[in-house]
């Protein structure tokens, strides 16, 4: 009987090993929110248990909360001075607005972005993008009617957008538009610049194999829940290709990746589609290419630098990433063609998806 | 004689455990199949799970009083939203996705469609 014993616990410890070597492998799981930068947020972790990803992002929509409305410059909210507000105030009679630090370290960033990249992501254009909103606002509500902005409205708005005229005041933590016809506008980097902020929050305090993924903004913390870099697909930006939905796929680890491409925010007037990165020359958007992804460690740099890169020439934008370290990128051609800056194939693997 | 046939049933004991285990083994990785599902999410909560492999038409209804829709398809495999009354229709306009990783988002709706795997591979963990 003994005998008998022994081994039937035998076979099920077998049987137990079989079936559950993966028990030290932490669990992936996924949760989606949809109320902060005006995209989707989705946030991937590997935890042991669900309560663990659970309290890790309750932490993560505080943070985003808080750097969405600060950033915001489309809606107030109560007792918060937010972006709305140094945009309204302005009027040149020396009304200066005192905001969190969070918005003045991030006109701080805003303005070094603007130096860097020879003024192509520049957050003074609020009166330029503002009219582009409006008419793609128009134009998906009601297709039939949709138009361009007129040119004559685009180049009066664009007399006032000089980043000089921003005046920051560090010390008392204040904002003063000098100019009462400019206004703010942060799109090109404070998605970017939050995610990072709250990426390093979270690896202040241990967390560690998550990714923070804002509306395609991807910032990875840590490894995998097998010790690996992430696997990062980018969206092909033909976005009618069926067979081929993603045409390239990194592994990420501690680094962040950002797109900007033509697909991502359109509005169609006469079959043709105007995407939501302005050139500030020409005030239209820009066509060199489909698509421009730029990965490097710090998430609002990566923001800025693939806005920055979609609105250049391959050549100086070549030039800009020599400037900075760490930092690749790869262009897509409205050909389809691909090309690469040095290092970013070193990201680049093959996957069968 | 007698230990003899103790050590027999002990033998057959073995064998029959071990068949069984075997056989159940072999089911599991059999009815496991590697297919991909379309994973519906409503604010960010998973509703529902429809296999690739069966064609179906899946009214998504949300809001308070289930006054937004999405009518997700799934036909040949692929899965697409054919119409919504979001104000947007970003969603109806998207194409069909069958890959792992692959999503439809509705924005006005936080409806999320995305192929997902039941196998052990976990996938793309970020796409954008």
């Amino acid at each position: 009987m003994k005998k008998i014993l022994s081994v039937f616990i035998t076979a099920v410890l077998v049987l137990c090993l079989s079936a559950c070597t993966a028990t030290d492998k932490k669990t992936k799981y996924n949760a989606y929110y949809f109320d902060y930068f005006d995209t989707a947020t989705t946030i991937t972790g590997y935890t042991e248990t669900k309560e663990e990803f659970d309290a890790v992002c309750e932490e993560i929509k505080a943070q985003l909360n808080k750097y969405h409305r600060l950033f915001d410059i489309y809606t107030r909210y109560d007792g918060v001075n937010n972006l709305v507000t140094v945009n309204d105030v302005k009027g040149g009679k020396h009304q200066t607005v005192k905001v969190d630090k969070k918005i003045i370290d991030m006109l701080i960033f805003a303005k070094d972005i603007y130096e860097k990249t020879d003024g192509r992501v520049n957050i003074a254009m609020g009166s330029v993008l503002r009219i582009w909103h409006n008419y793609r606002t128009w134009g998906l509500d009601d297709p039939e009617k949709a138009e361009l902005p007129p040119m004559n409205r685009l180049r009066e708005a664009a007399k006032h957008t000089d980043i000089n005229d921003v005046i920051i005041d560090e010390e008392n933590s204040t904002v003063y538009l000098a100019d009462a016809e400019m206004s703010l506008d942060v799109g090109a980097i404070a998605k970017g610049y939050a995610v990072e902020r709250v990426a390093e929050f979270l690896e202040n305090k241990g967390v560690t194999s998550f990714i923070l993924n804002v509306g395609g903004n991807i910032r990875t913390i840590g490894l995998n829940g097998e010790n690996e870099p992430f696997k990062a697909g980018i969206e092909n930006p033909d976005t009618s290709n069926e067979e081929v939905p993603f045409i390239e796929f990194l592994r990420l680890s501690d680094m962040s990746l950002v797109t900007s491409g033509n697909y991502q925010r359109f509005y169609t007037v006469n079959g043709i589609n105007y995407h939501h990165l302005i050139d500030p020359d020409t005030l239209m958007p820009g066509t060199n290419y489909l698509s421009v992804s730029v990965v490097t460690k710090d998430s609002g740099l990566a923001d800025a630098l693939s806005t920055a890169l979609f609105l250049m020439s391959e050549e100086e934008g070549r030039a800009l990433l020599e400037k900075i370290e760490g930092a690749e990128a790869m262009w897509v051609y409205p050909d389809g063609r691909q090309v690469y800056s040095q290092g970013f194939e070193n990201y680049t693997f093959e996957y069968q998806g | 004689m007698k230990n003899n046939k103790k050590a027999k049933n002990d033998i057959i004991l073995v064998a029959v455990i071990l068949l069984i285990a075997a056989i159940g083994l072999l089911l599991v990785n059999i009815t496991r199949q590697d297919g991909a599902f379309a994973s519906v999410k409503i604010d960010g909560e998973e509703t529902a799970r429809y296999s690739l492999s069966d064609n179906n038409t899946v009214e998504i209804l949300t809001g308070d009083n289930g006054e937004y829709s999405n009518t997700l398809v799934i036909e040949n495999g692929r899965a697409y939203i054919s119409e919504a009354n979001c104000p947007d229709k970003i969603c109806a306009g998207h194409k069909p996705v069958c890959y792992k990783g692959e999503t439809i988002v509705c924005l006005p709706h936080k409806v999320v469609i995305e192929i997902v795997s039941d196998s052990s591979d976990s996938g793309l963990d970020a796409v954008g």
